[in-house]
């Protein structure tokens, strides 16, 4: 037997051998761990530490960074003083991300609920629910594009059917950001789904039959049992959704006209601090006013990552 | 009496559930459907009122026509090449990397895991500007390694890697130490096939996104034979939003799309696996 008669092999080696093996390992340990790591400082670290710097910065990225010219704190008053794109990018991006993401939870909440039920052909319907989420954002934009177009799309022929009046969608202010959101919904429902899921299969099915001895009706078992074991799956989603909501770009970016520069629907009703991040760095070139709405973004997602962190410890 | 009542309830209850699903369901396919019947229809069709479910005669040409007009098929080349790239990076530099993490004993080994970890907290937004111009300066815009390089590796897959691998028995290792392997070899011949299902799932998990990013594609590539799937879509766009091209924006909107969805279809086993070990890790 190979794993009894291994200490016996071990302790036949002099201290020396030893000694020698484990930092020839050591060697080798660094030897694997070293391109990630080099990897990771280069194209991670150095650059956030890189953009911070920048974002005190006057910057085209054409001149030479020693000519960098320092700004202090500049941008960031331009920000919250004259740029009122990005003040309505910021509300845009939060609105969306808010809504979008407790809409999504609770649909998605549902439909797990629903699939873990006694149901037919559950894979079935997980596959229908998953294919949004692995198309592509651009293309999902497209054909919602075509859809929703007041002049052409199909909703509104339909809508025309019942006598309803064709609707803007997104060529209205008032519509715009609607319509990107319950596109967003549409694109990521499936994944709320498969999460909840996964969450809900986990929960020991003896804890509902012990219940249910003691008399607990089916209201009960889900707010007493299903809901606190969930718990840490609904803020994972919650969170890392948010996060990811923080900063949509492709579904916006496809539906709304980037001929003219500000690329952020009618009366800027759906530019986001990504979009909005993205012209001011590669259509303008202000890499300082860039930086500094990258890293106000930033600063707000650390925010939801650490009150993420707490609520987990709190649980334990 | 009372029985029978329960069922009445099961029953309406089961039919409220299948509709909740059903709806769902059409809610999520009909688009699809649309774009497909739209791809296959004349201009005069695409806009006449009411719509027609169908077209009446399927206009396949469209495809032909399209495919003439943005290079689609120099786009699936290039997106497998830059998918592939990305995703066996991913998969080297995460096995290797979390093998020496869960096997080994070296100095500052947990602070370097903690700073890898800590980076997962840097959306690649923030790095934006950086990291394009790291490319630039390595003469990579408008080069495809410039889409593959800021991607091959992934703190999440060390982190997945090197909790899967901490499962592996030391004694596996010791014995091929016996037998004088060498480190690389024990990571090589015991450690990456052992660790297979792991890497199938990580590489299916990471392979979607790859696939369909854009924004950095974006800001990298400028000339069309460089152009992945979702940035030959977009150059669709510009191309107009007029009713005389919709049915072929359509067909081209497919076209682009249906790699994704075999792919999927076929790899959904590991892609759920995936999204739902992501998901459970909090």
């Amino acid at each position: 037997m190979a794993i009894t008669a291994n200490p016996y092999a071990r302790s036949g080696q002099t201290p020396g051998r030893t000694r020698r093996r484990l930092n020839h390992k050591t060697l080798w340990a660094f030897i694997f761990i070293t391109p990630a790591v080099v990897f990771l400082l280069g194209l991670s670290v150095l650059p956030i530490l890189f953009s911070g710097w920048v974002s005190l910065s006057s910057w085209d990225m054409i001149t030479p960074i020693p000519k960098m010219k320092w700004v202090g704190l500049d941008n960031f008053a331009y920000l919250i003083n004259r740029d009122a794109v990005f003040q309505a990018a910021l509300r845009n991006t939060f609105v969306f991300a808010g809504v979008g993401v407790i809409i999504n939870t609770a649909l998605g909440l549902a439909g797990a609920l629903l699939l873990n039920s006694k149901i037919r052909s559950r894979t079935f319907w997980r596959t229908i629910y998953f294919l949004p989420i692995v198309t592509a954002p651009l293309a999902l934009g497209m054909m919602w594009s075509y859809l929703l177009s007041k002049n052409y799309g199909l909703v509104n022929n339909l809508l025309g059917i019942f006598g309803i009046p064709p609707q803007p969608f997104m060529a209205s202010p008032d519509t715009a950001l609607g319509t990107i959101i319950f596109i967003a919904i549409y694109q990521s429902v499936g994944y709320y789904i498969i999460v909840f899921l996964a969450g809900l299969q986990g929960i020991p099915t003896e804890y509902y039959d012990a219940a249910a001895v003691d008399g607990a009706n089916p209201r009960q078992s889900f707010w007493y049992i299903t809901m606190p074991l969930l718990r840490p799956v609904m803020l994972f989603l919650i969170v890392t959704n948010t996060i990811g909501a923080l900063q949509v770009f492709d579904i916006v970016f496809a539906m709304t006209d980037n001929t003219n520069w500000s690329g952020g629907g009618p009366a800027n009703s759906t530019v986001t601090v990504v979009l909005h991040t993205y012209m001011t760095a590669f259509k303008f070139f202000k890499m300082g006013r860039a930086s500094a709405m990258a890293m106000v973004l930033f600063g707000i997602i650390m925010v939801i990552t650490l009150i993420q962190l707490k609520l987990l410890q709190k649980r334990d | 009496m009372r029985k029978k009542k329960y069922s009445l309830i099961s029953i309406i209850g089961s039919v409220l559930k299948y509709f909740f699903l059903t709806a769902l369901g059409v809610w999520m396919l009909l688009p699809f459907f649309w774009m497909i019947s739209a791809s296959l229809m004349t201009p005069t069709e695409i806009i006449s009122k009411p719509p027609p479910l169908l077209p009446a005669n399927p206009q396949w040409e469209n495809y032909i026509k399209i495919a003439q007009v943005i290079p689609l098929g120099r786009a699936y080349l290039n997106s497998i090449a830059v998918t592939l790239l990305t995703v066996l990076g991913i998969l080297f530099t995460s096995s290797i990397t979390g093998f020496a993490f869960a096997k080994y004993q070296f100095p500052g080994r947990d602070v370097l895991f903690t700073l890898i970890l800590s980076t997962m907290m840097i959306p690649f937004f923030v790095i934006l500007i950086p990291v394009f111009y790291i490319v630039k300066q390595l003469g990579w815009i408008n080069n495809l390694m410039g889409l593959v390089l800021p991607g091959i590796v992934s703190a999440y897959g060390i982190f997945m890697m090197r909790q899967f691998i901490l499962g592996i028995p030391d004694e596996f290792l010791d014995a091929a130490r016996i037998d004088g392997a060498s480190e690389f070899r024990i990571y090589w011949q015991i450690i990456l096939p052992l660790t297979g299902p792991a890497l199938a799932t990580l590489g299916v998990f990471n392979m979607v996104g790859i696939w369909n990013a854009f924004l950095w594609p974006l800001l990298v590539l400028q000339t069309k034979d460089l152009y992945t799937v979702p940035l030959a879509l977009n150059s669709l766009r510009t191309y107009g939003m007029e009713s005389q091209v919709l049915n072929l924006q359509m067909a081209g909107t497919f076209l682009g799309t249906i790699p994704a969805l075999i792919a999927f279809v076929i790899l959904q086993r590991y892609f759920t696996r995936g999204i739902v070990l992501s998901g459970l890790k909090g």
